[in-house]
């Protein structure tokens, strides 16, 4: 039994014009919650189209679950486009089933699976209300019912936490993680890193069609040291900038992250800051994906978007 | 493969019956059509009341025998005219007591006679309704063969000889068909154009229906989530076979409630009433004629609703291509005319055309066997030409948002998809 998920084998797509995707390489392991970041417009989705079969690439090949694709092996995957759609007069629960149809699994066995989703989610009651009389917040879940309804194996969801309310945010991780603990591996596209950073064990981050770099996120960031310091203070702090070792000074208002440069100690800041400023907070952190991106991008010369 | 598709045509052929309209024009259509096929034969050939009529003389000599023509004529049997004697004189004349009595409702109308009514052979009728064609005709008739009596016998001749030499030809027309014949009094042509209304309507509703959803997924998105499940090819043979479904069926109730009236009617009305024909043939190409004509346009109406994102966009490009059908509608009078002319047969093989005009040869006569059979199967390979060339705009289209193809950038899909 092959242990991944799904293998991208230096696929390309290129529009009239543009290249989408280039020579992009992938593994994603079963079991694992996989992120795909990057700004908008690196990319994503036209790779999880390729995925899904929705776009053909112009190059390379694709394996899902240890095969090269094909419809039957796309049935094991459960993709929710970053566009979420429902056909609008449909009742809730016809729609479920025949979304599950279109995936390859009998209405008897669909039906018999609703009951529990809709529960869980709070959907029970509408069950035999049209779609377009649902709230944005219920079609949300409802599309997450529509993606999961026939047990997949692989979990796609481009751009999970786009119009979803913190506490709908919350039911679908909820859901999420369950799945993952029964075994499913999950793919999440996002352009939001710090978002899905914490949900995800491995990212990749693309940018421009081409990978950035990838890997579990405690390698990414083991690769890039420690050497952010998160600083909180009341005072004047522009000064930090200019001192001796430091790269970069990111302002999240609560706090500055103090990004210093390669083997620079960080205990001269600390003296200086204790020095100048009413100090908070100091804490030696890792860096954010979002920094790791910049900064990986910015090394190579480009212009991230 | 197969359960998908069929869950797809499930999908598409509840969500067009369930609606209210469906129903709703499933059951009201054959009464609507009952009504237009029986009430212009009811309005033509009515019982309606005599025309109570006066004759305003002005000859002072033709008066009793205008009178007595209008009291004699005669339409399929029955007299025509209730002639009324011109009332006592009003204040300002005869011809204003007269109007004031048609103004009245007490006459319908009357003849006004002026003096020089034989030389001039003119005459003018007032009335409140004047666009009862028939009755006026005959009306013409009568005092035209009076005024024409008074000029024989003014040359010498004998009116009574003159009007049996010169005896009008009595046509009367009969369908001959394998089921017998039947006299035929105009209303077969009729009953033509009607059916022709209903496949061309039909086939444009039905065909646009197509359009619409294929619109409709793409605006609520829902089409990406179909795509990953499904190619789209199933996805929208499942939507031809479904939406096309749902045609069929209001269709075949139309059409089976239409053939069983003309069954029971048929009877009861033989005789008095011209029930026109309906033959298995007519009634089979009626329902076949529909279902080819619907897939040529829907193969065609889908590919435009997929490379556009609203049905205003879609207006523009769906023009051109209904052309065929335009044409066939504008050439129907043509065909019916010279149903086997080379104009009509050429056009009963043009698929697109087709479906209307050989439709419309097998009502009116019965064209040769093999004509049919090509018509059928030019139209059949037509279609699988729109088809494949639908099926790659709509591969394309369906993921499209934003700017409106222009049509070379459409070849361009179909080339590369």
């Amino acid at each position: 039994m092959n242990d991944k998920a799904i293998v991208l084998k230096g696929i390309g797509k290129a529009f009239a014009g543009h290249v989408a995707v280039k020579d992009l390489s992938l593994e994603v392991p079963r079991g694992s919650v996989f992120g795909l970041l990057g700004p908008n417009g690196a990319g994503k989705t036209t790779t999880l189209r390729m995925v899904m079969d929705i776009l053909g690439p112009d190059t390379g090949t694709i394996e899902i679950l240890g095969r090269p694709a094909d419809h039957a092996s796309r049935d094991r995957i459960g993709y929710m486009p970053e566009e979420r759609g429902l056909y609008p007069r449909m009742a809730l629960e016809e729609q479920l089933v025949f979304m599950a149809a279109i995936k390859g699994m009998g209405r008897k066995e669909a039906e018999m699976r609703l009951g529990p989703w809709l529960e869980r989610l709070g959907l029970a009651d509408w069950r035999k209300k049209k779609v377009n009389e649902l709230s944005k917040g219920m079609q949300q879940k409802a599309q997450f019912v529509a993606t999961v309804l026939h047990e997949p194996e692989v979990l796609i969801m481009d751009e999970p936490t786009t119009g979803l309310d913190p506490v709908g945010m919350d039911v679908m991780r909820e859901a999420m993680l369950d799945l993952r603990r029964k075994g499913a591996t999950i793919v999440l596209s996002s352009h939001q890193m710090e978002a899905v950073e914490r949900l995800c064990d491995r990212v990749a981050l693309i940018n421009r069609g081409e990978k950035v770099l990838d890997g579990s996120v405690a390698e990414v960031k083991a690769r890039h040291g420690k050497n952010t310091v998160a600083l909180a203070f009341e005072g004047d702090g522009s000064f930090i900038e200019s001192l001796p070792g430091v790269a970069k000074v990111s302002d999240h208002g609560q706090y500055v992250e103090v990004r210093l440069e390669k083997e620079a100690d960080p205990q001269p800041l600390l003296r200086e800051a204790a020095a100048r400023l009413r100090v908070r907070r100091f804490e030696i952190v890792e860096p954010s994906l979002h920094d790791i991106f910049v900064e990986t991008v910015t090394a190579r010369g480009e212009e991230a978007a | 493969m197969t359960a998908k598709l069929w869950a797809v045509v499930r999908r598409e052929y509840l969500e067009r019956v369930r609606t209210k309209g469906f129903v709703i024009g499933t059951i009201l259509g054959p009464l609507i059509l009952g009504a237009m096929m029986i009430i212009p034969i009811f309005a033509m050939r009515s019982g309606s009341k005599p025309l109570k009529v006066a004759v305003l003389d002005g000859t002072g000599t033709l008066g009793p025998a205008v009178e007595a023509a209008l009291r004699d004529a005669r339409f399929d049997d029955k007299p025509r005219f209730d002639v009324q004697p011109v009332g006592p004189d009003a204040p300002g004349g005869r011809e204003a007591g007269l109007k004031k009595a048609v103004l009245e409702g007490k006459l319908d109308g009357y003849l006004a006679l002026p003096a020089d009514a034989v030389a001039k052979g003119a005459a003018s009728y007032f009335g409140r309704n004047v666009s009862n064609r028939l009755d006026l005709r005959t009306m013409q008739r009568a005092v035209s063969d009076v005024l024409a009596g008074v000029r024989l016998a003014g040359a010498g001749l004998d009116p009574a000889k003159v009007k049996d030499l010169t005896r009008e030809l009595d046509l009367k027309t009969i369908r001959l068909s394998e089921s017998g014949e039947r006299e035929d009094q105009g209303a077969a042509f009729i009953f033509a154009v009607i059916l022709l209304m209903i496949l061309y309507t039909s086939i444009l509703m039905w065909g646009n229906m197509v359009m619409t959803s294929v619109i409709e997924e793409k605006t609520s998105r829902v089409v990406e989530v179909m795509a990953s499940g499904v190619s789209s090819t199933t996805l929208l043979t499942g939507k031809l076979l479904g939406v096309g479904g749902a045609g069929l069926t209001q269709f075949l109730v139309w059409s089976l409630s239409l053939f069983g009236a003309s069954l029971v009617m048929a009877g009861p009305l033989a005789g008095t009433f011209p029930m026109p024909e309906i033959t298995p043939l007519m009634l089979v190409s009626f329902v076949l004629f529909f279902l080819l004509g619907f897939y040529f346009y829907a193969a065609l109406y889908a590919a435009i609703g997929s490379a556009v994102n609203t049905v205003q966009e879609a207006q523009n490009l769906a023009f051109p291509v209904m052309t065929p059908i335009f044409i066939g509608m504008v050439s129907f009078p043509a065909a019916i005319e010279a149903p086997d002319g080379p104009l009509s047969v050429t056009l009963s093989m043009i698929p697109g055309i087709s479906p209307l005009i050989m439709f419309l040869r097998i009502v009116v006569l019965t064209p040769p066997t093999w004509q049919i059979a090509l018509s059928i199967a030019l139209l059949a390979l037509g279609i699988l030409g729109v088809l494949w060339v639908s099926a790659r705009i709509y591969r394309v289209g369906i993921l499209m948002y934003g700017k409106k193809p222009t049509f070379p950038e459409l070849m361009k899909w179909v080339r590369h998809a």
